[in-house]
Order: structure tokens, then sequence, then C-alpha cells
């Protein structure tokens, strides 16, 4: 049958449409002179600390990227959405890859964001990059599209803590463990404890909410129980507070041990710098942020370039792993070459070896991420952090 | 019984906060009839007066329990002429309306201009802690607490007696019988901001060490001096003394023998129960006889 002319081309037309729409979901957020970068975090609310740095620090690479001539000859143009509660993460998520048509995704919202969004990113095949989320909920079950980076997982922190507890307080010991309700610091919680019940010590388990600034009945019942040593599973204010609070319950010549959210210069002012003697810690990135090693300084200077002055505590752990993990993720894509798809990402991204900024210009203030198709946790190495001199410092 | 003892300091330290926080809440109350909801955002930029003061401009730190305050009380007395007294023409739900939204731009407002999660103020009176036998008392405790009770005993002492004070009483009392005696409504209301600014940025020089700057501040300070207020006596400043103590003490026993989340609920439950049982408040100001 002879198909009229128009049926023909309507044909055609449709066909061509149908192939061409496919090419273009597999290369959204792909022009021939730009890559759109999608990323969601807290801007306000409790968790702001983690998402207007993890902003910041992407920002700031990206910008350096372009700068540096972008990523074979295309341009990097990051979208961020705000992202507070795990509704707002999961819609953030769907808008920027839905409409947005992000190319790649980056979490810069804590385990609570990651967690809520961990379903959607996996249904939908997006290269997704969790930047600072400890939860298991990202990154279990594995998914061939979801990247870890510099932030190690809850089972490798666990071992870290009781490696450092196990410096100041003997088998048999008890040691509290004074962990917030919400999502990392549980996620921790769930290695820790048995880590430390491994290690002949015995856990005693103290919660607190989000943002609490009284710790009065967790401290008493450290007192009652006579731990040797406290664990502190959640934010610097959060730890600062109850070390500041400790001497008015009785709670004297215990030892602190923080996590590396805990460990911020901005958390000295709050304890005072008389009191950091009994504070440890440790760290998933080389350097704090006030140490004179070169590679912090620099980073420092260029913050201080883009930003202006820093408030106190800025830039801190989240401006520099977000910084360091937009290389990360740069350097994926470079390695993905000119023709860029969701499957070429992935694949060059498992391919990375030691991966570093300044093997596009950056400045390395993270440890080298190494990633194979079966394991996506960019780091795995952490450093004991201690306070000298008035500031943290990593001893490595 | 050592124990106990540090409890119940730890939580006359908190109480005294709010109490303090409350006297403001209650005198603006007293004088203008106005709820205040952005109260709590006086009092968090009196902690940031205090950060700013100390910490950034290295100014004496006593120098800053006088200065922050007045400039707080200018502030909320430019908020009231600028942003409420146009709406005094309205009803007084409008005004109140208008003080919820304030407080929420002044948080977020100090959020854009500051973005960090939280600011250290270190502690007044330095030093090594008291032992009394097994009991410590460190001296911040000391100085909060007695610092803000006598604080806000001036304050009710102020507003009893001194002419400003009874001004304030009067206009709220019969507002055409004092403009009558000469009073101006728009000069009273001032002054009634300033004195709740002044209280408000003073409790906010006080809280800041304990609890920090942050946006968060606002909220925490605003529901626990509402709460005091409402358990004291809406009507009475003595009552948000001592409601503020009592809400203090029994939130930390709480946090101590039941749980810490039990903290925040105790606060709430108090509220429920005074409001049933007796809800004038439990130390309401006895009305005078008319003759």
């Amino acid at each position: 049958m002879i198909m009229s002319i128009a049926r023909r081309f309507a044909l055609i037309s449709a066909l061509g449409l149908f192939l061409g729409g496919s090419v273009a979901a597999n290369e959204q957020g792909v022009t021939s002179n730009e890559i759109i970068v999608g990323a969601l975090g807290p801007l306000t609310g409790a968790t702001a600390f983690m998402g207007a740095p993890g902003r910041d620090g992407i920002q700031l690479a990206v910008e350096n990227i372009n700068a540096a001539g972008g990523i074979n000859g295309r341009k990097l143009k990051l979208v961020f959405e705000h992202a507070f509660t795990p509704a707002e993460s999961v819609s953030a998520a769907k808008k920027l890859v839905e409409q947005d048509k992000v190319f790649v995704l980056l979490l810069a919202s804590g385990s609570t964001g990651a967690a809520a969004a961990a379903d959607y990113v996996r249904s939908v095949g997006v290269p997704t990059f969790n930047m600072f989320g400890t939860t298991s909920i990202i990154r279990e079950p594995f998914a061939g599209n979801v990247f870890h980076g510099q932030v190690t997982d809850g089972p490798a922190q666990a071992k870290k803590f009781v490696q450092r507890i196990r410096t100041k307080a003997d088998a048999g010991s008890k040691v509290g463990v004074l962990v917030g309700t919400y999502a990392f610091p549980q996620s921790t919680l769930k290695y820790l404890e048995p880590e430390l019940k491994a290690a002949g010590l015995v856990p005693v388990v103290e919660q607190f909410d989000q943002g609490s600034r009284d710790f009065t009945a967790q401290l008493v019942s450290f007192v009652r129980q006579r731990v040797k040593a406290i664990a502190v599973l959640g934010s610097f204010s959060e730890a600062g507070f109850a070390i500041k609070q400790a001497p008015e319950k009785g709670l004297v010549d215990v030892t602190w041990v923080l996590d590396g959210s805990g460990v911020n210069d901005a958390m000295i002012p709050i304890i005072g710098s008389e009191n950091t003697r009994n504070v440890i810690g440790f760290s998933n990135f080389p350097y704090f942020h006030a140490q004179a090693d070169e590679p912090i300084k620099l980073f420092r200077e260029m913050w201080a370039k883009r930003y202006g002055s820093p408030p106190p505590g800025r830039p801190n752990m989240y401006d520099t792993v977000s910084y360091g993990d937009t290389y990360i993720v740069a350097a994926a894509i470079k390695a993905a070459g000119s023709d860029l798809s969701w499957k070429t990402l992935i694949v060059a991204w498992n391919g990375l070896k030691d991966a570093r900024p300044s093997q596009l210009g950056g400045v390395d203030v993270i440890f080298p991420e190494s990633f194979t198709p079966r394991d996506h946790q960019g780091n795995k190495e952490m450093g004991d952090a201690v306070i000298k001199d008035g500031i943290w410092q990593v001893v490595r | 019984m050592s124990e106990f003892i540090m409890l119940l300091l730890g939580g006359l330290k908190f109480g005294a906060i709010y109490s303090l926080a409350a006297v403001g809440l209650i005198a603006l109350h007293k004088a203008t009839k106005v709820v205040n909801f952005a109260h709590g955002g006086l009092v968090m930029l009196g902690a940031f007066g205090a950060y700013l003061w100390i910490v950034e401009l290295g100014y004496p730190y006593w120098l800053a329990y006088l200065i922050v305050p007045l400039i707080i009380g200018v502030f909320a007395a430019t908020l009231e002429f600028t942003l409420l007294r146009p709406l005094r023409r309205a009803d007084l739900f409008a005004t109140i309306t208008a003080t919820i939204f304030l407080g929420i731009v002044l948080s977020e407002a100090y959020r854009m201009a500051y973005n960090v999660e939280i600011l250290a103020v270190p502690v007044f009176w330095k030093g090594s802690p008291f032992f009394l036998g097994d009991v410590i008392v460190t001296r911040d405790q000391f100085w909060v607490s007695a610092g803000a009770l006598i604080a806000g005993g001036i304050s009710i002492a102020f507003f009893r007696y001194a002419p400003a004070g009874r001004s304030m009483r009067a206009m709220a009392s019969n507002v055409r019988g004092a403009q009558l005696c000469g009073y101006s409504m728009d000069q009273m209301t001032g002054l009634a901001w300033f004195f709740a600014g002044v209280l408000a940025g003073l409790a906010g020089v006080f809280a800041a060490p304990s609890k920090g700057v942050s946006p968060e501040l606002a909220v925490s300070i605003i529901s626990a001096a509402f709460v005091a207020a409402v358990v004291g006596g809406f009507d009475s400043l003595l009552g948000a003394i001592l409601g503020g103590l009592i809400l203090g003490i029994t939130e930390t026993f709480a946090a101590a023998y039941v749980s810490s989340s039990a903290k925040g609920a105790v606060s709430f439950l108090l509220l429920f129960v005074v409001l049933l049982w007796r809800p004038e408040g439990l130390f309401p100001e006895r009305a005078g006889r008319n003759v």
C-alpha cells in the first residue's frame, strides 16, 4: 500500500523523535559546551552547617575547573537545590533530574537527605555522588550508579572510633556513647556498639535530639556509670556543649572522642581552649582548616578570595570535602571522554585510581579516591586528630 | 544527694535565663497588651551582640551587659515605631500576628547574614569551680543564676515603682484615662518596647555562653519564656520569674530522671496542667479592689 506523503513524513518524524528522545535521555544535561551538575543540600535548618558549605565548596571547584578550561571543552554549570527534610530531599532530587535535566547528581545533604533520596536515585539510574552521608541506606543495597567520596562508611568509622578509644580506655572499661537521634549518628551507632563490645569495652548509650544544648540527662547517666571515655556522635556544637557542661555535672577526667563531624575548630571556643586536653578525634581528610600545611593554606586563600572574610568555623570540612569531591566527579567526566552518557560516566568512574584534585589543577585537600565496579567507596583513609596549639590537627 | 543538688543548680541556671526572658515578654504585655512573638528574635540578637562585643571587637566583657541590652532596646523601639505602630489602628490580632513573622524575619535574616551553625561566647567568670562537699558549682553557673535573677528583680522594681514603669502600667490599665493625665500613647508604647528590648538583650547576653548564638536560639527562648509566663501568670512579673525557675528545674529533673526526650514534653505538660487547673497562673497578680 502506498502511504501518502504526509503519513510517511509523520512516521519518519515520529521515529526520529523516538530515537532522538532516546539519545537525549542518556545525554541529559550535556550539550556541546556545557555539562549540568545538580546538587542538593540544606541551606537552612539544623543541618545547614553541611549544605551551605557543601554548596560553596562545589561552586568553588566548578568555577576553578571552568577557569582552567572546563572538561573536554565543556564548562560545568551548577544547579543547587535547597533540601532540609527528607521530603524536600526527594523533591529536590526529582526536580534536578526530571526538570533541570542534570547529568550528574551530588548529594551535599548528609545522611538524612541521602537516605531519603536513595530509592529515587537508584530507580532512575542517574550517576550520583554521596559526599557526606554515612548512612547505610544510601550504600546498601549496592547500586551501580551511586558513588561515595571522602567520608567513609559506618563500619570504618566505628573501627576508627574504637581504635582511638582504646588509647585511653582499657578493656573492661565503661565507655559512654553520646549519640544524636538523627540519621548519621544512628548509622554510626549501629556499627559502633558491636565494635566496642568486641574490643572488650562496655558501651553506655545515651541519646539526644538534634540541636540539643542541654545534656544534663546524658551526663548524669555517665557520671552514675563512671565511664572512662565518651564517644560523641553528633555535630561539633553538640559535642562542644556536652563537653562544656560536663564539669557542672561532676564529670571530670574523662576522655572525649569525636568523629569527623565533631572535629571542627569552631568547637574550641565553645569548650574554651583551656579545656582541650582530654579531647581527641579522627578525620576523613588530611588537613584541618587552620593547619599551616600548604594545600589547606592555599584552599583558605582561594575560599577567602571567592567568598570574602570567612566567619568563624568556615571554611569547614564540608567546604573542603565538597570542593575536593567535585574534582573527583570532574575526573570521572574527563575520563569518560567526549561521548558523554550516564553509562560512559559510570564506566569511567569505576576505573578511577588515586584520583585527586591536582590532576585537574585543583588543590589536594582530600585523600586520593579510587573506585572499582564493585567498590564505590572512594576514600578509606582516616587520620588521628588532636587539638594542638589551639587548633585541630591531623596526625598522620 | 550531691547529684540532686547539682541538678537543682543546673535547672536554676537555665531557669534564670527563662525568667529574664519571660519578664520582658510580660512587661510588654502588661504595658501594651501585645504578646510579642519576636521577643525570642530579640534575645537572639542580644546573644549575637554579646558575641560581636566580646569576641569580634574584644571590648570589656562586663560592658556587654550594659551596652548590648541598650542597643537591643533601641532596636526594639525602632521596630515598633516603623513596623508595628501603623498596625495599632487594626485590631490586636494583626499586631500579634505581625510579631510572629517579625520573629521569623529576625532569625532568618541573621542566618543569611551570618551563615554559621553556631557562634561561641566565652563565659564571663572563668576559673576553677567551687566545691561544696561533693557538689561542684561552676563560676558560670553561679554568675548566670544570680545575675539573671537580680536583673529580673531590678526590672520588676523599675516597672512597679519607677515613674516610667508606673506610666506604662497606667497606659495599659486605662488608655483614655492615662491620656487625659497627659501621657502620650506613642511615647509609652515606644518606652515599653524599649524596656522589653533591653530585657531581651540582657537575657541574650546571659544565654550566649550556655546556648551559643544561632537562629534556633530565638525559637527555644520564646517557647520557654511563653511557658514560663503562662505558668507564672501572664500578668505577673514575679510570676514570670518564678515560672521560669519552675520550668528550668522541672525540665532538668525530667531529663535526668525520666529521659532527655521528656525534657521537651514536660514543659508543655506543665503548661497544660496549669491552664487546666489554674489558668490565671500559679502566682497571678492580685487585682486591686475598685472603690
